[in-house]
């Protein structure tokens, strides 16, 4: 039996914003994601996926049930190491340039200074940035941007990899530097958790595909199991009109 | 601690990159050139107002880190999702506020370092300008040790506006209560002796003077680390009354940061 790297199970959370109803955003949340796999997860709006991730990235604190990464709590930073994670909207720095943001990266993940280097140059030729490594995040585009995030989200060669829409606004050339990446990552034997609402590209990538719907896992499909693209909407569709 | 100085130089790049920082202190450095004419208007007092210009604009330029850079940085890493860039990174909350603390410190102490530069430049101007007779009450060291104390007190109030941060959801309530904070804090000790001795005819009540005396505690007396007019005289400020300022300083700025550790690790960031 693999190793599950991500387990989930029974996870609850409610968020509660001042003088508003309390709105549950997990209700009952039971997951296990394979070492080495890359898990899609879908679903429609206000499904609990974000949530899954922000409770995974230690930014969110669910209330009840467990949750391990790696066999590590994910609310230690000691977790985050095995994590590189890229949120839909990449939120770098605007003023700090790709090269400031990869040395911070070196420095946390205590690479040494000559290594730092040399991580910085593999990274800014995987991602095609080495023109404008040196340039402030806030002159990139979208997909400069999101290429730059990839970069220092895999910084300190994490096992798993989080990647929230990582396609989402880009390009086809973007995209198809994006999944070439993804690929080539996992077939290192890292593991791959990606969300998003272009089903082709989980179908494409994702090994396992999970179908959220109000907060909790409806329903897991092997990808080798779908004949076709359709079949895939045709299930998320019928789940989230559920 | 290299997690925590990675974070603080990230801050002070940050911070270092803002345009209103290179706005004011070009103004600030204006109004210093400015100061040595407006002097020539108070010939017996030139060095007294000259000073206390100076060191008032020093401060001002201080007091920018915690009014817009710290509550405008922190408010803004949680609303534009920056700091989620950090810690999903191997750095701990704790991490993160201390990073960031150190890193506006720093920057504040970068600020008043370069205005204490043309404060001193100012006065040899003035010097120059006006004949050494008038310049024979200053003490370079008083007005040393007043801008050192000065950055004690900002750094006070900084470690109060991480307080506020951490506790609030907006940027216009952490400014409000870092304002009303800076207000209580300058004003504390002068309410504390009218209540606990009142002219005569007045009478305070009993509660009033317990709850004054209560937030005398609570509040930082930002109003002791203000030694401008101190050094405008030339009279020394003492080691032993800097040293203690400075432990108070340090105490405080521990316990805020402490309560802001345990507040913002109790939250969802996102």
């Amino acid at each position: 039996m693999a190793d599950k790297i991500i387990k989930f199970k029974n996870v609850k959370k409610t968020y509660s914003a001042e003088l508003k109803r309390k709105k549950t955003a997990l209700t009952s949340l039971s997951l296990e994601v394979e070492k080495g796999e890359v898990f899609g997860i879908i679903g429609p709006n206000g499904a609990g996926k974000s949530t899954t991730l922000k409770i995974l990235l230690g930014l969110v604190l669910h209330d009840s049930g467990e949750v391990s990464l790696n066999n590590h709590d994910p609310a230690t930073p000691a977790s985050h190491q095995h994590i590189g994670y890229l949120p839909e909207s990449p939120c770098l720095y605007p003023n700090l340039s790709l090269i400031d943001h990869l040395k911070f990266a070196g420095k946390v993940a205590r690479y040494p200074k000559k290594l730092i280097n040399t991580r910085i140059d593999e990274l800014l030729h995987l991602v095609n940035m080495t023109q404008a490594a040196k340039t402030a995040i806030g002159k990139y585009s979208k997909g400069m941007t999101q290429r730059a995030a990839l970069a220092y989200a895999l910084f300190h060669k994490p096992e798993i990899a989080i990647l929230d829409e990582p396609m989402s606004g880009m390009d086809p050339i973007g995209r198809k530097l994006i999944i070439d990446i993804i690929l080539e990552y996992n077939r290192m034997g890292n593991t791959v958790l990606f969300c998003s609402h272009i089903l082709t590209d989980v179908q494409r990538i994702c090994n396992r595909i999970g179908v959220m719907h109000k907060g909790r896992l409806a329903t897991t499909l092997n990808s080798s199991q779908l004949s076709s693209e359709l079949e895939l909407e045709d299930i998320f569709l019928s789940t989230a009109t559920k | 601690m290299n997690t925590i100085f990675a974070i603080a130089s990230l801050t002070y790049k940050e911070g270092l990159k803002h345009r209103v920082l290179f706005g004011v202190l070009v103004a600030a450095l204006f109004l210093m050139t400015g100061a040595l004419l407006i002097s020539g208007f108070f010939m017996r007092d030139i060095v007294k107002v000259l000073i206390d210009f100076c060191l008032s604009v020093t401060n001002l330029g201080g007091l920018l880190v915690p009014f817009f850079l710290t509550i405008g940085m922190l408010t803004g890493d949680r609303d534009k999702r920056t700091i989620v860039t950090i810690l999903s990174q191997n750095v701990s909350r704790t991490q993160y506020i201390l990073g960031k603390y150190f890193g506006l410190s720093l920057l504040t102490a970068t600020i008043m370092c370069i205005l204490a530069m043309a404060t001193y430049f100012t006065l040899l101007g003035g010097s120059l300008l006006y004949g050494e007779y008038y310049f024979k009450s200053l003490s370079l060291y008083s007005v040393a040790t007043s801008i050192v104390l000065s950055y004690v007190g900002i750094s006070i109030l900084n470690g109060v506006v991480f307080l506020w941060c951490t506790l609030t959801t907006t940027s216009f309530l952490a400014t409000l209560l870092t304002i009303a904070t800076y207000i209580i804090g300058h004003s504390i000790d002068d309410v504390v002796r009218f209540v606990e001795s009142p002219p005569p005819g007045v009478t305070v009540a009993t509660s009033i003077v317990k709850a004054v005396q209560i937030f005398q505690y609570v509040f930082p007396n930002l109003a002791a680390f203000d030694h401008k007019l101190t050094a405008a005289h030339g009279l020394a400020i003492p080691l032993i009354d800097s040293a203690l300022l400075c432990g108070y300083g340090v105490s405080y700025i521990a316990f805020s940061l402490a309560l802001s550790v345990i507040i913002f690790s109790k939250r969802d960031l996102c």
